[in-house]
């Protein structure tokens, strides 16, 4: 009864959902007070992400002719509950009490869902700007997915596991994947780069040549859900690489009493996602937007590449046993 | 290479925007801010009125006995501005020859009515 | 995808102001496009034959914001000249100081709107704050940032305390070493050589039979420069080069304007530094005697000309203004055939497009209520029916 009951705290409170909303709306706000900064721009105030999804949730809802509208209402969401789904098997304060062999894969498909909302948003909106924009989402799905599935690969190999949470134990004991494989790193966040369709990579979404591509005919309810699973998107993304590569919510030693050991860890959850977000952020603010073929180019001819390096570097590693 | 030093650089020191009300931009002297009319100088000779490009100075009755280099001139009217009308280009100022209309460098600020007038 | 009709404009983001070009693509390849451009017209021209020499300058310099004092130059040279109104040697330089600055700012904010187009927005924030020295100068100058009505004919309205000078030129240093910084960006800086190199393309040949003016020309190797061709105010006597590159494509464009701003701080440094003493306007007559003239000027976007005809009034009879993104517009459009829809902005905004400039002529038909443009052919085969019904 009381393990029941637990879990529901987990699940909807801490750190479950309601923290998942909390979480997300400050790292938006970090992420766009680390941008305007580095720009010499002042940037908004602390409150500013949960201010625009209670007026985004207030704003009318604008049916375009001739669109589907139950469609159009369910596919956000779907796309907000496929995200929040996959953030209940990263560890963030120790092992998720969800984990099972084969969550990694679970998540990196969840993960991949609202890009095929949006894709189908863009392809129901009667609007050619949004016909392009989907389009052009599915086309960097194609292009980044493989790279970056490769590339969240090489840790399970490396720990003989598909359980995340099993991955961040055997980081315990070892050493944290990043300096094992650092390619694998590199890739992995340029590809959550594409995934969150940001700067160099916000092709989907590019506002000087399609308008808004498929986010054109979203308004209200239905752009504050897909802008929410957007910031979520981004916390299980950070997760997920600091889980991976980055040791998650460990200490190399276990703390005598239990309750510290989980505050440390959430505290080391903490500071490493925000890391990743500086990291993403420095990115978007480097660069400027490419072109979709481009993005092919340089996505099958260097990316693609060195993710298959990588997995082979592993194997080869695995082969010889060097590492117990 | 340049770029990612300034953005770390630029992340660690203080924003270019200047936080408006609290700080406020210097503004120059020569600025040409809102149109003041010194009843004093003004002879009513309605070169202002002529040469406005917006056309939004009109002359009103108004009498006045005025000292204009070294006489005694008793003008019959003056000129009245629309406010918010005014473009602020200064040609009124820059013909009239007493100096009485002028541009001063303060800010017109705002109104919801178009034909308030200022004279 | 089969061939669609994108519309990019009246209103789109990637364009400032509104002009419409139907695209028709087919996936990401254009194939053709139309263009319309009549939407900011207002009338100027036929509003300039009311006003006296006076008052018709405001009106001239509110063509267009970013090179307002150009508009009022070109006209002021043109009337001084019908009038054989020689103007003092310092207000020539103060027009030049202006001019110049006007043109570095019409710079750094083009630099700002490419960086822009492209997503680059780290790069639009900096250039633009950048921009700000120039625009405290101006407005120290004038009064105003925009629209600074410092012409007249006959000279200058204002003249330049040195306090002003001495503030101008403390400024220019810093905004030196940011114009070298950006130099260096905009030639290492990956993504900006990506989607800047190769793109619309001009060959020399092109540029000129396409009639392309300014930077975009310069750009591909054209070496006209109307400061050095057709020498006006104080152009001839002052030591500056004239920037051309050979790469053609925005790139090129975008070399081509960080020279010449580098080249206008120069041009800046050495007037304030020289500037002679004495009057700054002459009277000029009321009326200019019956003539007709075509003056020229080097605007930030290219070549400005002004027609002017006077026949003796205290008017003009006929101001006819062909701005430099007029001419520009053939070859954005013949570049843009077999270009990538997500292009479509960079081409454009490379040539600096200046809308209101550029409405000048818009057809309305009253009987099917509609607007636009018409080609030269439709042109000369109304103008040849019309004539055929006269005979």
């Amino acid at each position: 009864m009381t393990d029941a009951l637990l879990l529901l705290v987990y699940i909807l409170l801490f750190p479950g959902f309601f923290f998942l909303f909390v979480y997300a709306l400050f790292l938006s706000y970090l992420d766009r007070k680390i941008v305007a900064r580095m720009q010499s721009r002042v940037g908004p105030p602390f409150y500013q992400p949960f201010a625009d999804l209670i007026k985004m949730l207030g704003k009318e809802v604008i049916d375009p002719d001739g669109v589907d509208r139950q469609v159009f209402n369910t596919i956000p969401l779907v796309a907000l509950a496929a995200v929040m789904t996959a953030y209940l098997y990263v560890p963030v304060t120790g092992y998720s009490p969800l984990a099972f062999q084969g969550d990694l894969v679970v998540v990196l498909y969840l993960m991949a869902i609202p890009t095929f909302s949006l894709f189908l948003l863009g392809w129901l909106s009667r609007n050619i700007f949004s016909a392009i924009g989907g389009i052009r989402a599915v086309t960097q799905l194609f292009i980044y997915e493989v790279p970056f599935f490769l590339a969240l690969l090489t840790p399970a190999i490396m720990a003989g596991t598909w359980s995340i949470s099993e991955i961040v134990a055997w980081q315990q004991h070892n050493i944290w994947l990043v300096f094992l494989q650092p390619i694998g790193f590199i890739v992995a966040l340029i590809g959550l780069q594409a995934k969150l369709e940001r700067t160099p990579f916000d092709i989907p979404e590019a506002e000087t040549e399609i308008v808004a591509g498929s986010w054109t005919e979203l308004t209200g309810r239905r752009l504050a859900f897909m802008h929410l699973t957007t910031e979520i998107s981004l916390v299980v993304g950070s997760a997920l690489i600091a889980a991976l590569f980055l040791g998650g919510p460990m200490l190399p030693w276990a703390l005598s009493p239990l309750w510290l050991n989980g505050v440390a860890g959430f505290c080391l959850f903490l500071f490493k996602t925000l890391a990743v977000l500086l990291v993403l952020s420095s990115i978007k603010v480097a660069t400027g937007r490419i072109r979709i073929d481009q993005l092919n180019e340089i996505g099958w001819k260097y990316i693609a590449s060195a993710a298959m390096v990588q997995v082979g570097i592993v194997l080869v590693i695995n082969y010889l046993r060097v590492i117990p | 290479m340049s770029v990612l030093a300034e953005m770390f650089f630029n992340l660690l020191s203080k924003p270019f925007t200047i936080l408006y009300p609290k700080e406020k931009v210097p503004i120059p002297g020569a600025f040409r801010g809102r149109i003041t009319i010194s009843d004093e100088k003004c002879i009513g000779c309605s070169k202002c009125s002529l040469v406005c490009p917006a056309q939004v100075i009109t002359m009103v009755q108004n009498e006045r006995e005025i000292e204009f280099k070294d006489k005694t001139i008793k003008r019959k009217k003056k000129p009245q501005v629309k406010l918010f009308k005014c473009i602020r280009c200064g040609l009124c100022e820059r013909h009239c020859p007493t100096g009485a209309i002028y541009l001063k460098n303060e800010l017109s600020d705002s109104g919801t009515d178009r034909e308030v007038v200022v004279t | 995808m089969p061939e669609v009709i994108v519309p990019i404009g009246p209103h789109h983001p990637a364009l400032k102001e509104p002009v419409n070009f139907k695209v028709i693509a087919d996936g990401e390849k254009i194939i053709r496009l139309d263009l319309d451009l009549s939407y900011s017209h207002r009338g100027i021209e036929k509003a300039a034959e009311q006003r006296d020499f006076i008052r018709v300058l405001p009106l001239l310099e509110r063509v267009c914001g970013i090179c307002s004092h150009s508009h009022t130059t070109v006209f002021a040279k043109g009337i001084e000249e019908l009038m054989q109104l020689e103007i003092p040697l310092r207000a020539q330089y103060v027009r030049t100081i202006i001019a110049e600055l006007e043109r570095m700012h019409s710079h750094l904010l083009w630099l700002g709107v490419a960086a822009h187009e492209i997503g680059f927005n780290t790069l639009f924030m900096w250039t633009w704050r950048d921009r700000e020295a120039v625009q405290d100068t101006l407005e120290e100058m004038s009064g105003n940032r925009v629209h600074y009505g410092m012409n007249e004919v006959g000279g200058v309205r204002r003249d330049l305390t040195p306090e002003q000078v001495n503030a101008a030129l403390a400024r220019l240093p810093q905004l030196e070493e940011r114009v070298k910084k950006y130099i260096d960006m905009v030639n290492n800086q990956k993504t900006l050589l990506v989607r800047f190199r190769g793109i619309g393309k001009l060959s020399k040949e092109e540029a000129l039979k396409y009639g392309a003016v300014g930077p975009t020309a310069r750009a591909s190797g054209v070496d006209y420069d109307a400061r050095r061709d057709d020498p006006y105010l104080v152009y001839a006597d002052i030591p500056w080069n004239v920037v051309t590159d050979t790469n053609g494509d925005v790139y090129g464009r975008t070399r081509v304007r960080i020279g010449e701003l580098m080249e206008s701080i120069r041009i800046v440094r050495f007037c304030l530094e020289n500037l002679p003493e004495g009057q700054i306007r002459v009277n000029a007559p009321k009326t200019a005697p019956k003539g007709e003239i075509l003056s020229r000027y080097e605007a930030p976007r290219g070549e400005l000309v002004h027609f002017i005809r006077t026949n003796g009034t205290d008017k003009v009879e006929r101001v006819d203004i062909r701005t430099p993104t007029l001419a520009n517009w053939t070859s954005v459009a013949m570049c843009l055939v077999n270009q990538n829809l997500a292009d479509i902005p960079v081409i454009v905004a490379a040539i600096d497009p200046c809308l209101s400039c550029t409405s000048r002529i818009a057809v309305v038909d009253n009987h099917t209520r509609r607007a636009g443009v018409i080609t030269l052919d439709e042109l000369r085969k109304r103008s040849r029916a019309r004539f055929q019904r006269l005979e």
